[in-house]
């Protein structure tokens, strides 16, 4: 025990010295108006940058939730847009009966956030795994987008997963059109670059350009209309010559995607119903 | 031990009145004033415990400080100076010294003693002005307040311990 307190009044100057130091400090900076302004601003400074450094981190780890509502909102942005140009067409000129009636039908579509969990590019049928299945309301036939367009449709589901047909697939065809005109197709995948896909059966008086935009037709119950698939690339003639064949730059890159949303339209049955009138 | 407690304090009243009174006043081309105050740290006696130097220099600081307005400073500068002075006395005093050896130039001798003292009144300084600048902004203007108050501070620290303690 003795030799215990031997030991700490050995160093009981060090002690001793700091906190005369730390008083010395004290009246410096309470006493000194310059000293105590450097003191407090450097203080401020120190304290912001970390709150700044909190911050900067604090957003890295809220990013997958900022992102899927992002997407979320990104996707609703994309149908409201699209609703809209429908209206201001409908204002400026009549439309017709079924045009009016598919925009009040897809009024009733809910999305379905969820995150790719598996997915492939390599392969000629590219396949997608999502974390989401039957439990969460996803059923065969639904569209899937990402909040730059459209990824897939949905194949197969499970209580908790579901398996979506990437449209980098070669059995893919998804229904689109030229924004700003009426004239429509499919989109397929043939293989080989990614982020390229073609759009068939375009006619040959259509008036295309490069850099026109490819979105869905809406001419089903898999995805509303105007959801953004990509831009002409690039404009060839079909084989037999009859109409156009359009490359297209795809916008969604599928290699690099996390978050989806799966397009569940509670009216299916009944748009299918009215576009097959 | 109490006369010696006494005869320290009195010494430091000496040289406190001469820095308040006289050497404040004083700034050689507009630049720093000397600074005394060390010297009585420096002159501690061998044998002083490292937390009686710390009391000793703090206290001095503490006094000089009200006197010119510079809380906080003076104190710091003396402080630091008091935890190094008795390691640094038992490194450099003579192998053979008393047991209360009292700094100076005829006990340590003339080059050895004048080191001690430079050494300590640089450490003091360097402290001082840093935090009475307290700024890297105008580094050149405290360097030379420095330099010139070091100057002024170590010649009349020199000129005081001649002629408290002339050569035998």
């Amino acid at each position: 025990m003795s030799d215990f307190i031997e030991r700490i009044t050995a160093y009981i100057h060090w002690a001793l010295f700091l906190l005369l130091e730390a008083l010395s400090g004290f009246l410096l900076f309470q006493y000194n108006h310059y000293q105590g302004s450097v003191w407090f601003t450097q203080a401020n400074s120190v304290a912001a940058q970390v709150h700044e450094w909190e911050a900067y981190v604090l957003s890295y780890l809220r990013m997958p939730t900022e992102n899927a509502a992002l997407t979320q909102r990104n996707i609703m942005l994309q149908y409201n847009n699209d609703v809209l140009r429908h209206e201001l067409a409908d204002l400026r000129a009549d439309s017709s009966f079924t045009q009016q009636a598919q925009t009040r039908i897809l009024s009733g579509m809910t999305l379905i956030p969820a995150r790719v969990v598996d997915n492939s590019v390599r392969q000629k049928d590219n396949m997608l795994v999502i974390n989401v299945g039957s439990n969460d309301g996803v059923q065969p036939e639904m569209g899937v987008v990402s909040g730059t367009g459209v990824v897939g449709i949905v194949s197969q589901v499970t209580p908790h997963y579901a398996l979506v047909m990437s449209v980098l697939n070669s059995h893919s065809s998804i229904s689109c059109r030229l924004r700003g005109t009426e004239y429509f197709g499919y989109m397929k995948w043939k293989g080989g670059r990614t982020l390229r896909a073609s759009m068939d059966e375009v006619p040959r008086h259509a008036r295309i350009k490069k850099g026109d935009v490819v979105e869905t037709s809406g001419f089903s119950s898999v995805f509303p209309p105007g959801i953004f698939l990509g831009k002409v690339a690039e404009i060839h003639n079909s084989s037999d010559g009859m109409a156009y064949e359009l490359e297209i730059l795809l916008s969604t890159d599928i290699a690099n995607i996390r978050h989806v949303n799966v397009i569940n339209n509670h009216n299916k049955e009944e748009l299918d119903s009215l576009l097959a009138q | 031990m109490i006369i010696s407690i006494l005869r320290r304090m009195a010494w430091a009243l000496v040289l406190l009145a001469l820095q308040v009174l006289v050497l404040d006043q004083i700034h050689p081309w507009g630049w720093g004033a000397p600074l005394l105050c060390p010297l009585i740290v420096v002159t501690l006696p061998l044998g002083t415990s490292r937390s009686e130097a710390l009391l000793w220099g703090f206290g001095l600081g503490f006094v000089a400080d009200i006197f010119a307005g510079t809380a906080g400073i003076g104190s710091a500068a003396m402080t630091l100076i008091a935890l190094l002075q008795p390691p640094l006395l038992e490194f450099m005093a003579p192998r053979d010294s008393e047991e209360e050896l009292r700094p100076s130039f005829s006990v340590m001798g003339r080059w050895n003693y004048l080191r001690f003292m430079a050494l300590l009144f640089l450490v003091h300084h360097v402290v001082y002005f840093a935090l009475e600048g307290f700024s890297c902004f105008r580094i050149d203007d405290i360097a030379i307040s420095m330099g010139v108050s070091y100057a002024a501070s170590m010649l009349i620290a020199i000129v005081v311990e001649t002629v408290r303690n002339p050569k035998k």
